[in-house]
């Protein structure tokens, strides 16, 4: 531990500031609500609010794990564990089920989270409607009214254009049946996991100065039209490691001629299947 | 003086991983690890709540002040003391009998939500597995819970806050060492 | 056999390896001191000060080494230092009027009371490439000391009622920038902290763009000043003001003209501009900002990026933008592969009604001909 700075890097005050703020956004679920974000010693967009949640919780009986794209060994993973691990000493973990706190990037693990979990997601956009209309002024009025209709007619379009929902990842949610949400950029694959998790699920913006949260048991509704349903994807391909037919899969490029594979992209996840499959 | 928190670092840590787990499992009563000694009338798990979330950013304001409270808050957590339960991110409530109305305190803006008062109530007991039925965010089908102590229209003027959501009041129970959150969105269902 | 990559940590680890070594560059060189780097790059220590709003030259010229020289990198060592430093209080408003000026000039008047004083500036140095060693040159003592507090241009207007009259302590106490996130719509005090943070080169291609008809703004120079000015602080206990020191400022008061309109009377409007250290450019590209931000307050039309407050605010910080641009670098892999499947759908189904159109069309040409 780096003993000049205080545990976790972050000053007390700061610390009250962030857990004031998240207690109001697990108060008012999928609300935006604005916080001090300190400038960290990571750059903006590298998950410098997922790591400052990160530091507001952790204390000296945490485990943490850090994905990014659901694999602990990403150098932006290791580099926000590294950071932990001198700042806060805590002991950290690459196993899912092993971990009381988990800092993710773009993806929630495979392995069902439990209760006694909190999942801390670093989120680059939190504001849904953003791409829509720009002006911070005009979405805060859109979310006041919950006024959606803007989202809606974009889903639509796509429908008319494409004949489906043109979005993949980042796929808006309705929390709680009143606030449009970001997942941050997960997989829609992924949003299913949202909806009525048993585990505490933070978000932290630290560029746009925003942090959110989904509370447990909560219903988290992927927008659709009743005739064209929410569907999540699906592949053709198994796990070439494991075997998973119900994982994310990450396609990787293998040789020069162009030749595919398709591996879990839940590293963790993945190295657990095939020891079950071995065993 | 009494002393605040042992460690302030590790205590405030520990209390506040409480609080969020029971903001997130609404109506479920949990302990408080790490309580501070308190001069009366508050009692050790409200003065838990106030070292771990306030200091001189917040404004706090106290049903029933007196030189030793208010010096013991300025004191350990720097807090801004206000004499205006409207201007209070939080207040807490030492009698219920006599609280203000609900509506009294500040419950967000529309497009602010955020900007609105947490209270701290002290009750004389509350218990899991009786009294009254809760549903909502963060209850996975119904919470039971008896709090003792609050007045009738305590009820009532929650209610009616409710049908303004997401603007509201947050609230914290607070009794002995246990501790029970009651989010705005909490739903107390009629039996 | 495909094994999914592993030893981050360690690519890491022989990363910084590889920095340390470039960094430092050859050892038989001798290595940059601060005091060096304070003496002789001292304009970039005031950027990286200025940007990094942090006054402590030492620490500057620390993270100018640090970062090879980097001024964006070095900027964001100084600012995630900052953050971890404990406030001990708030210093009184400073008063620029009382500064030991070392460089005035003003582009309004030929003369002004005080004088015009260059003092040292690259303005008039011709750019050509010195190849030879710096030659030591001894200064000569002006005859006439300057004088000890200058009258500022803009005040001399102000006596004719022909410039907007903007009272000290009108404006609302500002918010800490870095205490509390940026709201829109923001007040002048918080805009122009955030200029002030903000990177130069930003503000100076938006000032420029003021300049070239993306607003209408008319400037001219009222007065660039640049000196020392004392920093007071007033300790409860104490309850009056003490010195703690000073610090090198570079003030820019800009005139712009003014037709009037929203209950306004035609006169002179100001935009203002202050960066600690010399930092002219950066306060002159200031102070055309902050007076095109105030288009709404004014009436003016509104049309010009460097008048839209969301815009400018929220785009001129170079470690938001720095790091958000970057990001790009990290491991998008499961986003790719959701758009990767996205599109195959899409392109399968392009293809799918290419060809149903294709064949529909001769059945429709022959049931036409037949008609």
């Amino acid at each position: 531990m780096t003993p000049t700075y205080n545990f976790a890097f972050l000053d007390e005050n700061t610390k009250r500031m962030l857990r004031r703020a998240l207690l109001k956004a697990v108060a008012i679920p999928g609300y935006q609500v604005p916080f001090g974000s300190r400038e960290m010693p990571l750059p903006y967009g590298w998950g410098t609010g997922g790591i400052q949640v990160t530091a507001a919780l952790l204390g000296p009986d945490d485990v943490l794990k850090v994905i990014d794209q659901g694999a602990d060994d990403t150098t932006n993973a290791v580099n926000i564990r590294r950071f932990f691990a001198r700042t806060a000493g805590v002991a950290t973990t690459e196993r899912t089920a092993e971990a009381s706190v988990i800092q993710t990037r773009h993806r929630i693990p495979e392995t069902p989270l439990r209760e006694d979990q909190i999942l801390v997601f670093q989120v680059p956009e939190p504001e849904p409607l953003r791409t829509l209309e720009p002006r911070e002024a005009e979405t805060r009025t859109m979310h006041a009214l919950a006024d959606y209709g803007l989202m809606h007619v974009k889903l639509y379009e796509d429908i008319a254009q494409y004949g489906h929902i043109a979005t993949s990842y980042d796929y808006p949610v309705l929390v709680d049946g009143r606030f449009l949400t970001s997942p941050s950029p997960i997989p829609k694959f992924d949003n299913p996991k949202l909806d009525h998790s048993p585990a505490l699920m933070l978000f932290g913006a630290g560029r746009e100065k925003r942090l959110y949260a989904i509370p447990p048991y909560t219903q988290v509704e992927s927008l659709a039209f009743d005739d064209h349903p929410f569907e999540i994807q699906r592949w053709e391909h198994q796990c070439a490691l494991c075997g998973s037919g119900e994982s994310y899969l990450d396609e990787v490029v293998v040789d020069d001629c162009g030749t595919r594979m398709f591996v879990c992209s839940d590293t963790d996840y993945c190295g657990e299947h095939l020891a079950e499959a071995v065993a | 003086m009494l002393a605040a928190f042992a460690d302030p670092v590790f205590d405030s840590q520990r209390n506040f991983r409480e609080l969020l787990q029971a903001m997130a499992r609404p109506a479920v009563p949990r302990e408080l690890p790490n309580l501070p000694p308190a001069p009366v009338p508050i009692i050790p798990a409200a003065m838990a709540i106030l070292m771990t979330l306030c200091d001189a950013t917040t404004a706090v304001w106290l049903q029933q002040p007196n030189d030793e409270t208010t010096c013991h808050l300025r004191f350990h957590a720097g807090t801004r003391l206000v004499d205006d339960p409207r201007d209070a991110d939080f207040a807490l409530i030492t009698d219920p009998e006599s609280m203000p109305p609900l509506d009294t305190f500040a419950q967000g803006e529309m497009r602010y939500p955020d900007r609105s008062a947490s209270l701290i109530v002290q009750v004389p007991d509350l218990r899991a597995h009786a009294g009254a039925y809760f549903a909502g965010p963060g209850i996975r089908q119904t919470a039971q819970l008896a709090i003792d102590g609050l007045p009738q229209r305590f009820w009532q003027q929650r209610a009616a806050i409710a049908t303004r959501l997401p603007l509201g009041i947050d609230l914290f129970f607070v009794a002995a060492q246990r501790m029970v959150a009651l989010p705005r969105t909490t739903r107390l269902l009629e039996s | 056999m495909y094994v999914a990559v592993k030893g981050g940590e360690q690519a890491i680890a022989r990363s910084l390896e590889l920095l340390a070594e470039a960094r430092r560059g050859d050892p038989a060189t001798a290595e940059l001191e601060l005091a060096q780097i304070r003496q002789q790059l001292r304009l970039g220590v005031a950027r990286v000060m200025q940007e990094g709003s942090l006054y402590d030259e030492e620490l500057a010229a620390l993270a100018i080494r640090q970062a090879a020289g980097d001024m964006l990198e070095a900027i964001f060592l100084l600012r995630a230092y900052r953050t971890t430093l404990p406030r001990f209080g708030y210093t009184e408003a400073l008063d620029t009027t009382r500064m030991r000026v070392r460089r005035r000039i003003s582009g309004t008047f030929k003369d002004v009371p005080g004088g015009q004083v260059l003092g040292p500036t690259y303005d008039y140095t011709q750019r050509l490439l010195e190849f030879g060693p710096t030659v030591p040159i001894a200064t000569v003592e002006a005859e006439v000391p300057l004088a000890e507090a200058m009258p500022r241009v803009l005040d001399l207007l102000d006596a004719e009622a022909l410039i907007e009259r903007i009272d000290a302590g009108a404006d609302p106490e500002p918010v800490d920038l870095t205490r509390k996130p940026l709201m829109f719509p923001a007040n002048r005090a918080t805009r122009l902290q955030n200029l002030s943070r903000g990177d130069e080169g930003f503000l100076l291609g938006m000032a420029y763009s003021t300049q070239r008809g993306y607003a209408e703004s008319h400037p001219f120079a009222g007065e660039i000043r640049m000196g020392e000015v004392d920093v007071l602080v007033c300790p409860e206990e104490l309850g009056f003001a003490i010195e703690i020191g000073s610090i090198t400022l570079t003030e820019c008061q800009m005139i712009n003209q003014f037709h009037g309109g929203n209950g306004v009377p035609p006169q002179f409007t100001r935009g203002y501009g202050l960066g600690m250290g010399e930092s002219e450019r950066k306060a002159m590209s200031m102070a055309l900002v902050d007076r095109a931000l105030r288009c709404d307050e004014l009436g003016e039309p509104a049309y010009a990026p460097a008048q839209n407050q969301e815009f400018v605010l929220s785009h001129s910080d170079n470690v938001e933008a720095s790091g958000f641009v970057q990001h790009l670098k990290l491991p998008h892999y499961v986003d790719f592969q959701a758009e990767l499947s996205l599109l195959r759908t899409l392109s399968a189904q392009h293809v799918r009604h290419a060809s149903d159109r294709h064949q529909a069309v001769p059945e429709q040409a022959l049931e036409e001909s037949q008609a």
